[in-house]
């Protein structure tokens, strides 16, 4: 053999070595690629417990950056921008509570897989993972969620969050993906316990309650006989229950003011039935005996015939009331869900706590703003306070036609109030515990919420619908 | 009826006058815009329940005989806040 043949053959072994180190190269990080990349399903995220397990399954959020990179401890600022620039991506945001970890915007759009080849195969880059939707099964998730005609919509961060008002992007209860499910139904009864609704509002009016003729008249042993064509009023024993404070006529337009009329806002629920029930006056207070009234009245229709499945509470006080405690198991055991407020002075419930949202058998809710923060002013509680839900800033009706933001404990409740209407629809016959459970079970984990309440997540109606 | 601050705050005047049995030019006050934790003020009577929404009002500071009392009002309401430990609405 001579001089340029070995040189020929060198080269030949050469280029094989680097071809089978290429090949080997692509294995492991195949491999690596297997074991270190899980799309986590929606079962699993539940149980993510720590904070950075539940900042990662935030940041996964649909919408978001691409891939998700952690860097190795020591690895500068300066040092993760030389080599995020060199890539042509960009950080897109540092995950608090998840140290080292960044989420990277790649501007070129290549391939997700092949982005995080390119940095787990970076010395300073100890993980790398694309960063998947993962709230949604596939075939909803590739369905364009469902855009209501409200022209004011956009303004209801609360159900779908883009960000506006420098709000977090997705942020929100997934309405748009839920409603690719149902829309709610005029099958379901939702009693607003409050001061009343004003039943003639043009967003509001398609959407209450109206006492079929088949079903009887309200008799009380003590009231006597209440024409509550309209729903009832506890403060004057009468049939009419019109707002004269706007407190009423917000909830009950955040649970279901008609969606999809070219009108206003959009309710949780496109279609329902609102029960309108009066227990507070002009001033937005009432006492506990009307309030009692009020819910025996709601058990009395529901024996009646009348499918109402959850009373929406917002309101409460510090007195406990044996009398309205035992009112509220009472419409627990008649398969009726009690959903309340937890309160907006800033307390731990679980020490002191608020009535009726601390009763058993309450589902009681704390206030989320648009950033996915507790509201600054919500009560909470890991034993007494099951979910949160938006509260800041809600948009919703309000007296004569009108439409007003406002904030409180008040307006989360009806957001899950809203929801389990929607899981009626969907589910006529669920019980009130399964009810109960699937809210509970389908929260989206939320930082701030760890140790704060008894899920430690915002209630997510898409998930509640699977 | 709809009360103005000022409304507001000639009610917690005249209603401290008559409590303590004091001339009510005598009184001091200082009022300030403020945020209120619910439809109550967060001033609640016993056996009252309020909505849970965020109420804009005034705090009403009145300065009698050397003490100082705190009156809660907005547009539809005024109360005395733990006046010798208890709410009242006015």
């Amino acid at each position: 053999m001579n001089r340029n043949n070995i040189l020929i053959h060198l080269a030949l072994a050469v280029v094989l070595i680097l071809i089978a180190a290429f090949a080997g190269q692509l294995n492991r990080w195949r491999t690596q690629w297997k074991s270190h990349v899980r799309i986590i399903p929606a079962a699993e995220k539940k149980r993510a417990t720590t904070s950075t397990d539940i900042a990662l399954a935030e940041s996964r959020l649909k919408g978001q950056a691409e891939i998700l990179v952690k860097f190795k401890p020591g690895v500068s600022q300066a040092a993760i921008d030389a080599l995020t620039s060199r890539f042509n991506d960009r950080v897109e945001d540092r995950i608090e509570n998840a140290p080292g970890w960044e989420s990277i915007d790649d501007q070129d759009d290549i391939d997700p897989n092949l982005a995080v080849a390119q940095y787990l195969a970076q010395p300073e880059v100890e993980y790398a993972e694309p960063n998947y939707a993962i709230e949604l099964d596939a075939v909803e998730a590739a369905l364009p969620p469902i855009h209501p005609s409200d022209p004011r919509f956009e303004d209801q961060w609360a159900l779908a969050n883009s960000g506006q008002r420098g709000g977090k992007q997705g942020a929100d209860i997934s309405a748009m993906h839920a409603w690719l499910t149902t829309t709610g139904s005029d099958k379901v009864v939702v009693a607003v316990l409050d001061s009343g609704v004003d039943y003639t509002h043009e967003d509001l009016a398609p959407n209450m309650w109206k006492r079929p003729a088949s079903i009887a008249p309200y008799q009380d042993d003590q009231l006597g006989t209440i024409e509550d064509e309209d729903g009832f009023n506890a403060i004057d024993n009468a049939g009419d229950p019109m707002d004269e404070n706007g407190h009423g006529t917000h909830c009950a337009g955040i649970i279901g003011a008609e969606g999809g009329n070219n009108v206003g806002i959009t309710g949780v629920n496109w279609k329902v039935r609102i029960m309108p029930l009066k227990f507070m006056n002009a001033g937005g207070f009432g006492t506990t005996k009307d309030a009692i009234e009020a819910i025996n009245y709601v058990i009395d229709r529901k024996k009646a015939g009348v499918n109402v499945r959850i009373i929406s509470a917002s309101w409460g006080g510090t007195q406990r009331s044996r009398a309205l405690q035992d009112v509220i198991q009472k419409a627990y055991e008649n398969d009726i869900l009690f959903v309340a407020a937890a309160g907006n002075s800033t307390v731990n419930n679980d020490r002191s706590p608020h009535y009726p949202s601390s009763y058993p058998n309450v589902l009681s809710v704390a206030a989320l703003d648009r950033h996915d923060q507790l509201a600054k002013f919500s009560n909470y509680g890991v034993k007494s306070v099951a979910v949160a839900a938006p509260g800041v800033d809600i948009l919703s009706t309000w007296l004569g036609n009108s439409y007003e933001e406002k904030s409180g404990t008040s307006m989360a409740t009806p957001v899950v109030s809203g929801i389990a209407a929607l899981i009626v629809a969907e589910n006529p016959r669920i019980s009130v515990d399964q009810l109960k459970k699937r809210l509970l079970a389908s929260t989206d984990p939320i930082v701030a919420l760890k140790g704060k309440t008894a899920t430690g997540g915002r209630v997510n109606a898409a998930k509640a619908l699977q | 009826m709809s009360l103005s601050k000022e409304d507001a705050v000639e009610k917690a005047r005249k209603d401290l006058a008559q409590r303590l049995n004091v001339d009510a030019g005598a009184i001091k006050e200082s009022v300030e815009d403020t945020d209120f934790p619910d439809m109550a003020l967060g001033a609640a009577e016993d056996d009252e329940m309020s909505g849970q929404m965020i109420t804009s009002g005034w705090r009403i500071r009145l300065d009698a005989n050397g003490k100082n009392y705190e009156y809660r009002a907005d547009k539809n309401q005024v109360r005395l806040y733990k006046y010798k430990g208890k709410n009242y609405r006015i």
